[in-house]
């Protein structure tokens, strides 16, 4: 690991000048798998050597939406959904940065859907990453858009159908598709740096679980267990036909690299 | 080649997660507590980290990251 040899510099850490070191540690409960993703995102843009001049870092609300807090890049931070209508106008605007997108349930699934059908059939190169956490919902009513698997202890929560979020992005256009958890960092690293390559829609879901939740349920104790609990439930299937892909109650989740359509 | 570990403990907020990942086992809790009221890890066993960087990678707060120790260095 040739970036880990730091020559003639005291102990400072490697991606210091991509953190806003000031704010850090981050507000996420210790062992929240959102700080792994930054992390990893951070260290593709290092490996590729991306110009951090051309990339415009978004975020929705909740807590995904803290990350631009963090980073030391371009960045938007843009409320209740509006972050995939915001990233199109953007990138129309400015053709020539590379936008990523972080989401979550509301910033996709609740108010975004239509402006990342918007994004993908016009073919603009955005790079969405969903972090799933099973949780977010801003209206009682919003709450069985997402299945949580592993548990179900309410009634309205295990009466809500799966939704195959993957399906959705296909649907939508994007022309790379990836699922992984955060404990599969250096899957997730490729998937990362493959997604920055492509110039049209590309989309990597991270399902991250959200440990309050867990907690609140009494599930599983550390924090550690409850991320280890998805990746130990986690099967690796390539290609796997994109129908398949929903996470049913108490079934395994399946992550790997679905669609990798390249420019002709 | 050798590897050494550094901690920026202010930064940690105690997850545990270097401490599970490290094949090596040469992280382990610390009994004192930083600033915000976390028990950041301690390196105990540092001769025998093999510099995999995993603990690096893993870190939600960027606490925690391995440097190579130069031949040189180590026999001075
Ligand atoms: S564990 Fe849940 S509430 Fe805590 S930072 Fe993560 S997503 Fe947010
Ligand atoms: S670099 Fe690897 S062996 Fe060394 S402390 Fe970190 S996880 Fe353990
Ligand atoms: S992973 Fe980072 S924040 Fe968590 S205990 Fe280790 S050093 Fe602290």
């Amino acid at each position: 690991m040739s970036r880990s040899i730091v020559e003639g510099v005291g102990p400072i850490h490697p991606f210091n000048e991509f953190l806003q070191v000031g704010s850090i540690p981050s507000v996420w409960c210790p062992g929240c798998g959102i700080g792994t993703v930054v992390n990893i995102f951070i260290e593709t843009i290092e490996k590729l050597k991306v110009d951090v001049e051309k990339l415009c870092v978004l975020s929705g609300i909740g807590c995904t939406g803290k990350i631009i807090d963090y980073l030391k890049f371009n960045s938007a931070h843009k409320v209740n959904g509006s972050v995939l209508q915001y990233a199109s106008e953007f990138k129309m605007k400015n053709p020539d940065k590379k936008v990523v997108v972080f989401l979550n349930d509301v910033d996709l699934m609740i108010a975004g859907s239509d402006d990342l059908l918007n994004i993908g059939t016009k073919g603009m190169d955005v790079f969405v990453i969903y972090i799933n956490n099973f949780i977010y919902y801003v209206l009682i009513e919003h709450r069985s858009l997402l299945k949580t698997p592993f548990m179900g202890t309410t009634t309205d929560m295990s009466s809500a159908s799966p939704f195959n979020i993957p399906h959705l992005a296909k649907s939508c256009g994007a022309r790379y598709v990836a699922r992984w958890t955060p404990l599969h960092v250096r899957r997730l690293m490729y998937s990362m740096r493959d997604a920055l390559q492509r110039d049209s829609l590309s989309f990597v879901e991270v399902i991250s679980p959200c440990l309050i939740y867990y907690a609140s349920d009494g599930i599983v104790g550390r924090s550690f267990d409850r991320m280890k609990l998805f990746h130990d439930n986690a099967v690796i299937k390539h290609n796997e036909p994109i129908e398949n892909l929903d996470i049913r109650f108490q079934d395994k989740v399946i992550v790997g690299e679905f669609i990798d359509e390249r420019e002709k | 080649m050798k590897a050494e570990v550094h901690i920026i403990k202010e930064r940690c907020k105690g997850c545990g997660i270097c401490i599970e990942i490290c094949q090596a086992s040469v992280l382990e809790i610390s009994e004192e507590l930083n600033t915000n009221g976390y028990h950041p890890p301690v390196a105990k066993n540092p001769e025998a980290c093999i510099n995999c960087g995993m603990c690096e990678m893993f870190c939600p707060d960027f606490a925690i990251w391995v440097t190579v120790v130069k031949e040189a260095d180590v026999n001075v």
